[in-house]
C-alpha cells in the first residue's frame, strides 16, 4: 500500500493541487466560501470582506518580503495610492469601478517602482528607511493635494453596480472580494513556480550569487516591488470602495506594521502563509472583542479591567507565535499536513 | 392533510414569537466607545455616562414603562475595530439608536446609516459633516460643531479686541485640520486677521519654530484644534520664554482638567470653550443630581470630565427623542426618532447646557471659561453664546 504523497518527476513536485486529497479539500472550502454569505450574518461579511482585503495586500508584501527578501515600510502608503486613484477616477473621472480596479493597481506599482529603485543601492535596514519615506510622502500627498484627494474630508465612492444591481451591501461586495482574492492568491501562487519567483527566492537568498547566476537585480527587484505594490492597490481600491469613504487617516503608519506582522504570524516566503496571517491578525482580534462582551456582560463593573486585557493577550499570542513557530503559521500547516499525509503510519 | 396541518402549526408557532418579538423590540442603544487606545479617557467616562441615563431612565419608569436596552463594545478607537463592533452591534440588538467613536468612524458610516441602517446616530466627533440633516438625516451631535466652537471664540476676541491678529495652531490630522477652512471665513467676517497657521504632530515637544514665527507674525490670540493636552502646554510654558505675549484658546477636547493640572501655575493663560457645564459646577440641578448619583453609585469617583458630559447631554436627548418617538403612529420607526429628535426645543437640561433647541441636527451654543490656577478648575468668563 502507498502512503504518503511521493514526487516522482518535476512536473508532479510543481503541480499546484499535488494531490486528489488536496483537490478535495480545497474544492469543499471553495464550496464553503460560495456558502458562507448565506448563513452569515452582516457582521460575518463584513468580516470576511476585511479578511479578504487583508489577504490580497498580505500575500502582495509577501511576494516582496518573504519571496524577494526586500523589507518594505511604505505598504500601506502603496495601499493608499491605490484607494485614492480607484477613488478619483471613479468619482472624478466617471470610469467604471470594474476598471479602476487594475488601474488603481498600476499606478501603485508604478509608485512602487519608483520607491524601490534605492533597493539596487541599499538593503536591510537602511532600505526600510528608504521606504518608509514613501509613507510620509504620499500621506502628505493625500492631505495636501486638495484639489484631486480632497484633503481632510476624504471622497465618498458610490458603490460598485452592473447594470441595475448595485454591490453595496456586505453580501453583496463578499464576491468581488472572493474574486480578486482567487485571482489575486491564484496568480501568486503561479508566480512563485515560475522563472520570476525563482529568481526572487535567489535573490532573497543571496543576491551577488543570484546576479552571478545571471539574473537581473535591477529588472526582478523592481518587478517585486512593483507587483507588491499592485496587490497593495488592489487591496486598497476594493476597501475603500467597500467602506465607500476614503481619507487621509485610512492608512496610518501602524498599518504598514501590522501589514509586516501578517506575514511574520503567517510565514515569510509562502502564499498560505500570508492568508492564515492574515485571518490571524483580523479574526482574532474580533474574536477577543466577542469574548470581551460577552464577560462584560456577566460581570458588570468589570470592564475597565478585562477589555483592555484583550490588547495583552493578542500581543502575548503574536510573541507566542514568533518563539515556538517562527517560522509563522504556514509551518504548522505543513506539520498537519505531513501527519496527515503519512497517517496512520507517521513513523 | 395531517402533515400540512403539523407544517402549519410549526410555522405559527416559530414565526408567532418572532413577530412578537418585532412588535415588541424594546428602545435599544447601542454604542463603540474608545474604552482603549489614545482616546480611552474619553472613552471610560462616556460608556459610564450613557449606562448612567439608561439606569436613570427606567428608574423612573422608562419609555412609558418599557424599559432602556443598553449595550456598548469597544472600538479602540481604531476605524476597522468600531465600524465591526458597530455591524456586530446592529446585527445582535437591531438598536433603533446608536453611538460611535471617532470623526472618520462617522464618516465611514454615515452613507450606510442613511441607505441602509437608518438609526439615528451620534458620536464623539464634532464634525460638521454630522450636522448635515439633509446630506445625513440620521446624524446629530449634541454640541456646537468644531467650525462653531471656533466661532464662539472667534466671537468672543471680536467683542474684546476688534481686529485683533490671530494664529490657528492645529494638529496634522482630521481632528485638527477639520474647522481651519471655516474658521479663516468667521474670521474675514469679523474682521480678525489670521496672520498665522502653524501645524505639530499631536505631542509634539520642540515647538520653537512655531513659536517664533508666531511671534515674527504678532500673534495676539492663539486658537488650538486637534489636541486635547500636548503640545498646548508646551507651547503656553514655551512662548513666555521666546517673549511671545499672544492669548491662548482651545476647543472642547483641550478644555479639561488634565491641560490645567499640566498647566499648573499658568492655567490662567488659557481659555477654551465647552458646550457643557463642569462636574464642580454643583449649583445646577443636573450637575447636582449627576453628583449624587456618582457618589451612590461609584463612590470612589470624585470627578467626571467633559466627556462624560458629553455622553450623558447625548444620552438625555436619546431617551427625549424615544419618549416622542413612542407616541407617534409607528413607535421607534427611524423616521419617528429622527422627527422626535428635531422636534426638541428648549428642552430643560438642568442647566447642563442652556435649554437645548435642536437646529439642523447640532446645539450651537457654547461657553467661554479661563483657567484658575488656584482652584484648578474652569471659570466661565462669557455667557452661553449662540451661533445661528
Amino acid at each position: 500500500m502507498r502512503c504518503g504523497d511521493f514526487k516522482e518527476n518535476y512536473i508532479d513536485d510543481e503541480a499546484i493541487f499535488p494531490s486528489r486529497f488536496t483537490r478535495f479539500w480545497l474544492a469543499l472550502f471553495l464550496i464553503f466560501l460560495i456558502a458562507f454569505p448565506f448563513m452569515a450574518n452582516p457582521h460575518l461579511l463584513y468580516i470576511a470582506n476585511m479578511i479578504g482585503f487583508a489577504v490580497i495586500g498580505a500575500v502582495g508584501l509577501n511576494l516582496l518580503t518573504g519571496f524577494t527578501g526586500q523589507i518594505s515600510l511604505g505598504h500601506a502608503a502603496f495601499i493608499g495610492v491605490g484607494a485614492y486613484t480607484s477613488a478619483i477616477l471613479v468619482t472624478r473621472y466617471g470610469i467604471s469601478f470594474w476598471l479602476s480596479i487594475p488601474l488603481s493597481g498600476l499606478v501603485s506599482a508604478l509608485a512602487g517602482m519608483v520607491i524601490g529603485i534605492p533597493s539596487l543601492r541599499v538593503k536591510g535596514l537602511y532600505l526600510c528607511i528608504a521606504t518608509l519615506a514613501a509613507q510620509f510622502i504620499f500621506g502628505f500627498t493625500f492631505v495636501h493635494w486638495e484639489s484631486m484627494t480632497k484633503g481632510i474630508t476624504g471622497i465618498h465612492i458610490p458603490p460598485p453596480a452592473v447594470g441595475g444591481f448595485r454591490f453595496d451591501t456586505e453580501k453583496s461586495f463578499y464576491w468581488i472580494t472572493l474574486l480578486f482574492v482567487i485571482l489575486g492568491v491564484g496568480y501568486a501562487r503561479n508566480l512563485v513556480r515560475s522563472k520570476m519567483g525563482r529568481a526572487f527566492v535567489a535573490i532573497r537568498d543571496r543576491d551577488l550569487a543570484a546576479e552571478i547566476m545571471g539574473i537581473n537585480l535591477f529588472r526582478y527587484k523592481l518587478s517585486a516591488f512593483a507587483i507588491s505594490s499592485f496587490y497593495a492597490g488592489v487591496a486598497g481600491a476594493l476597501w475603500v470602495s467597500f467602506l465607500k469613504v476614503v481619507t487621509p487617516e485610512h492608512f496610518p503608519f501602524i498599518l504598514c506594521i501590522q501589514y509586516l506582522a501578517m506575514v511574520i504570524v503567517g510565514g515569510l516566503g509562502s502564499v498560505i502563509g500570508s492568508i492564515f496571517g492574515a485571518v490571524f491578525m483580523t479574526l482574532i482580534p474580533e474574536i477577543l472583542n466577542v469574548l470581551s462582551d460577552m464577560v462584560k456582560s456577566h460581570a458588570p463593573g468589570m470592564g475597565k479591567l478585562i477589555i483592555p486585557f484583550k490588547s495583552v493577550v493578542f500581543g502575548s499570542m503574536i510573541v507566542g507565535f514568533l518563539i515556538f513557530e517562527p517560522r509563522g503559521l504556514a509551518e504548522i500547516w505543513n506539520r498537519v499536513k505531513k501527519f496527515f499525509t503519512l497517517w496512520p503510519f507517521s513513523y | 392533510m395531517k402533515k400540512m396541518s403539523f407544517c402549519i402549526l410549526g410555522l405559527i408557532l416559530f414565526l408567532g414569537p418572532l413577530s412578537i418579538a418585532f412588535a415588541q423590540q424594546p428602545p435599544t442603544i447601542a454604542a463603540v466607545h474608545p474604552f482603549t487606545g489614545p482616546f480611552a479617557f474619553a472613552g471610560i467616562e462616556g460608556s459610564a455616562a450613557m449606562q448612567d441615563v439608561v439606569d436613570m431612565a427606567n428608574e423612573a419608569g422608562g419609555i412609558n414603562g418599557k424599559k432602556i436596552q443598553y449595550y456598548w463594545s469597544d472600538g479602540e478607537y481604531k476605524n476597522d475595530v468600531g465600524i465591526a463592533a458597530f455591524k456586530r452591534l446592529y446585527a445582535q440588538y437591531t438598536p433603533q439608536v446608536m453611538f460611535g467613536q471617532s470623526t472618520g468612524m462617522t464618516k465611514a458610516l454615515g452613507p450606510e446609516i442613511k441607505s441602509r441602517y437608518k438609526v439615528l446616530y451620534s458620536a464623539y466627533t464634532m464634525t460638521s459633516e454630522a450636522a448635515n440633516p439633509k446630506e445625513n438625516p440620521y446624524l446629530f451631535i449634541a454640541a456646537p460643531t468644531y467650525a462653531e466652537q471656533f466661532g464662539v471664540l472667534l466671537k468672543y476676541i471680536a467683542k474684546e479686541k476688534p481686529g485683533a491678529n490671530i494664529a490657528f495652531f492645529y494638529g496634522d490630522s482630521e481632528f485638527g485640520r477639520e474647522p481651519i477652512p471655516a474658521g479663516r471665513e468667521m474670521a474675514k467676517k469679523m474682521g480678525l486677521k489670521v496672520v498665522a497657521e502653524e501645524v505639530s504632530q499631536v505631542g509634539g515637544v520642540d515647538l520653537t519654530t512655531q513659536i517664533l514665527d508666531m511671534k515674527a507674525k504678532k500673534v495676539e490670540y492663539c486658537i488650538f484644534q486637534g489636541f486635547v493636552s500636548n503640545p498646548i502646554a508646551t507651547v503656553i510654558k514655551q512662548s513666555k520664554d521666546y517673549g511671545l505675549n499672544a492669548k491662548f484658546m482651545g476647543t472642547f477636547w483641550s478644555t479639561e482638567k488634565q491641560l490645567i493640572k499640566e498647566l499648573g501655575p499658568m492655567a490662567g493663560e488659557y481659555v477654551g470653550v465647552s458646550a457643557y457645564s463642569f462636574f464642580y459646577q454643583d449649583d445646577l440641578p443636573m450637575v447636582k443630581k449627576i453628583k449624587e448619583w456618582t457618589k451612590k453609585k461609584y463612590p470612589t469617583i470624585e470627578y467626571r470630565s467633559q466627556a462624560y458630559m458629553q455622553n450623558f447631554l447625548t444620552g438625555l436627548l436619546f431617551v427625549e427623542s424615544f419618549k416622542r418617538a413612542d407616541k407617534m403612529k409607528g413607535g421607534f420607526t427611524p423616521d419617528n426618532m429622527v422627527k422626535g429628535l428635531q422636534s426638541i426645543k428648549n428642552y430643560d437640561v438642568g442647566g447642563l447646557m442652556p435649554p437645548v433647541t435642536i437646529k439642523d441636527n447640532s446645539i450651537p451654543v457654547g461657553r467661554v471659561y479661563r483657567g484658575n490656577a488656584k482652584t484648578m478648575q474652569f471659570d466661565p468668563i462669557s455667557d452661553w453664546i449662540r451661533m445661528d
